[in-house]
C-alpha cells in the first residue's frame, strides 16, 4: 500500500496561483514531468476553461470535448512553452480556437440548435432543462427561460468571432487588450468586433431593455 | 464630440474599454446632454438583461472532465514523455527479429487480458473497460506497523460498442431512458432508439417518456421520436392526451403538429377541448385552424 505523500492530500481545488512566481513554478515543473504541477495548472484554471466552452458552445457535451483537447494540448505541448506570453493567455488562445472550430463546424453542419422557437417565445432546450429543477420559482423561471432563449438566439446570430469577442469580454470581464492577443489579432479590431456585436445584441433584445 | 461620436463609443465606454482621453471627453458631453445619457442607461439596462442569462455547467461536469482528463493522460496523453506513444515508439526501435516473439506474447497476454475483463453480459458486444472514473475515500484506518488501510469506493466506465439491431444494445438504450439523474442521457438514447421505433418495446418506451418524464426537453425529443408512427392508434392516443395534459407549450405545440399531419376524426374532441382550454393563444389558434380545416366545430356545444 503506498504511504500517503502531500501531492495527494494538498488542497488544489480551482485556485488562482498565488502570484506569478508560483505559477512559473508549476509551469516549470510540469515542463519537467512533474503531474502534480501539471494538475495544480489544471485546477487553477479549468472552472474558467469550463465556463468558456459552455457559454460559447451551450452544450455539455462539446465543452468537454473542448475541455479534454484544450489540456492534452498543453500537456503535449508545454515543452514547448517559452513564456513569451502568460501562461492564460496561452490557454485561452488554445481553448477560443477549439470553440470557434466547433462553432464553425456547427454552422456548416447546420446542426440544431439547443434554441428552439415556441408558442412562448424563444426556448434555450438546455437551460430549459436546468430550470426544472424542483423547488424553482415558476414564474422566475418563465421569465429566465424567455430571457435566456432570447440571449442565446441573438448570440447565435453572431459570426463565431462576434460571439467570442463578446463573451469573454461580457461574462469572462476579460480586456479587449488579452482577448485580441488571445485570438492573435489586434486590440482595435477586437474593439470593432466587440462594437459590432453589442450593436446587433441591442438590436435583437431590445424588447427587454 | 457630438451626439453621434458619443453614441458610437458608449458601448465601449461601459466596458471601461476606451483610452482616457476620449473617455473624459464622453463623460464632459453626458454631463451636458440629456439624450446621451438616456442612451447610456439604455446601454447600461441591456447589459443587465445580458446577465440575466442562465448560468451553464455544474460541479458534476467539471468533476467528469477532471476525471476523463486525468485518465487520458494516464493511458496516452503523454505522448513524448513516457505514455503509451513512448511504449510504442521504443517497441519500433526493437532489433527486427525481436519483435515478432514479444509481438506474440503481446497478443496472447490483450487475449487473456480481454477474455478476462469484458463483462460476460455483453458477450458479441464489444466492451472496454476504462480506468476508475470517480472514487471516494469511506475510511482511512492506520496501523500499528506504519502502514495505513484505504478503503476506496470507485466507479468504473464501461465503453460499449454494438449495432443498434443488437438487443443487447438496445436493452442498455432502453435502460438509459429511464436514468433518472440525467435527462441528457435519456434525450440522447431517445434519439438513437427512435430509429428503431417499429419494436413494440422501444415504441412504448417512447410513449412512456412523452407522457411520463419530467423533463420537457425529454418528452419533447419522445413525441419527436413517433413521429413516422402517428397514424398508430395508440401514438394518437398518446399525443392527444399529451396535447391536453403536458404544462410544456412547446411539447404541446409538436403534439398538435404531429395530429394535425394525419387529420381523422377521433382527434376532434381533443382539438375543441383545447381550443377552449389551452392556456397558450398560439396553441388554441392552431387547434381551431385545424378544425377548420377539417370543417369541424370549433367549439363544444
Amino acid at each position: 500500500m503506498p504511504e500517503a505523500t502531500e501531492a495527494v492530500t494538498a488542497p488544489l481545488a480551482g485556485t488562482l496561483p498565488a502570484s506569478g512566481g508560483d505559477e512559473t513554478a508549476w509551469i516549470r515543473a510540469a515542463q519537467h514531468g512533474d503531474a502534480d504541477a501539471f494538475e495544480r495548472l489544471v485546477r487553477a484554471y479549468d472552472q474558467s476553461v469550463i465556463r468558456i466552452a459552455m457559454n460559447l458552445l451551450r452544450s455539455p457535451e462539446e465543452a468537454r470535448d473542448v475541455y479534454q483537447e484544450a489540456f492534452l494540448k498543453v500537456y503535449r505541448s508545454l515543452h514547448q512553452f517559452r513564456f513569451d506570453c502568460s501562461f492564460h493567455t496561452w490557454l485561452y488562445r488554445i481553448v477560443t480556437n477549439l470553440c470557434l472550430d466547433h462553432l464553425r463546424r456547427r454552422k456548416v453542419r447546420r446542426e440544431e440548435s439547443t434554441v428552439v422557437e415556441t408558442a412562448e417565445g424563444t426556448i434555450d432546450r438546455i437551460a430549459e432543462a436546468r430550470e426544472l429543477a424542483p423547488g424553482a420559482d415558476p414564474e422566475r423561471q418563465t421569465w429566465n427561460r424567455q430571457i435566456g432563449g432570447r440571449i442565446e438566439r441573438a448570440l447565435s446570430e453572431l459570426t463565431p468571432r462576434e460571439r467570442t469577442v463578446f463573451e469573454l469580454r461580457h461574462y469572462e470581464g476579460l480586456r479587449l487588450r488579452a482577448i485580441g492577443e488571445i485570438l492573435g489579432t489586434s486590440e482595435e479590431a477586437a474593439k470593432n468586433c466587440l462594437f459590432r456585436a453589442t450593436q446587433k445584441m441591442r438590436t435583437r433584445l431590445e424588447a427587454f431593455v | 464630440m457630438n451626439c453621434s461620436d458619443v453614441t458610437r463609443e458608449i458601448p465601449l465606454y461601459s466596458y471601461g474599454e476606451l483610452e482616457a482621453e476620449s473617455e473624459e471627453a464622453v463623460e464632459s458631453h453626458l454631463a451636458q446632454c440629456e439624450a446621451c445619457r438616456g442612451e447610456l442607461a439604455k446601454q447600461r439596462a441591456f447589459m443587465d438583461v445580458l446577465d440575466a442569462r442562465p448560468v451553464m455547467g455544474d460541479g458534476s461536469l467539471l468533476a467528469a472532465c477532471r476525471a476523463e482528463l486525468r485518465q487520458a493522460i494516464s493511458h496516452g496523453g503523454a505522448a513524448g514523455s513516457g505514455g503509451w506513444m513512448e511504449t510504442l515508439r521504443r517497441f519500433t526501435q526493437v532489433h527486427i527479429p525481436m519483435r515478432i516473439p514479444v509481438g506474440a506474447m503481446a497478443l496472447i497476454a490483450l487475449g487473456w487480458w480481454g477474455a478476462r475483463y469484458t463483462p460476460e453480459r455483453f458477450g458479441g458486444v464489444a466492451a472496454g473497460v476504462g480506468g476508475p472514473m470517480f472514487s471516494s475515500v469511506q475510511s482511512v484506518e492506520p496501523d500499528a506497523s506504519g502502514k495505513v488501510q484505504i478503503s476506496v469506493n470507485q466507479v468504473r466506465r464501461h465503453v460499449v460498442t454494438g449495432s443498434l439491431g443488437d438487443p443487447q444494445i438496445q436493452e442498455l438504450l432502453l435502460e438509459a431512458m429511464r436514468e433518472e439523474s440525467n435527462p441528457g442521457v435519456r434525450a440522447e438514447s431517445i434519439v438513437v432508439l427512435q430509429n428503431t421505433a417499429d419494436s413494440v418495446q422501444v415504441r412504448q418506451a417512447l410513449i412512456d417518456a412523452a407522457t411520463h418524464d419530467p423533463n420537457a426537453g425529454v418528452r419533447l425529443k419522445a413525441v419527436e421520436g413517433l413521429k413516422p408512427y402517428a397514424n398508430d392508434p395508440s401514438v394518437r392516443s398518446t399525443l392527444t392526451g399529451v396535447l391536453l395534459k403536458d404544462d410544456n407549450a412547446g411539447v404541446r405545440m409538436q403534439a398538435v403538429e404531429m395530429l394535425g399531419a394525419h387529420r381523422d376524426d377521433s382527434i376532434i374532441g381533443a382539438l375543441q377541448d383545447a381550443v377552449q382550454k389551452d392556456h397558450d393563444s398560439y396553441i388554441r389558434g392552431r387547434c381551431r385552424d385545424l378544425l377548420e380545416a377539417m370543417k369541424a366545430s370549433v367549439g363544444t356545444y
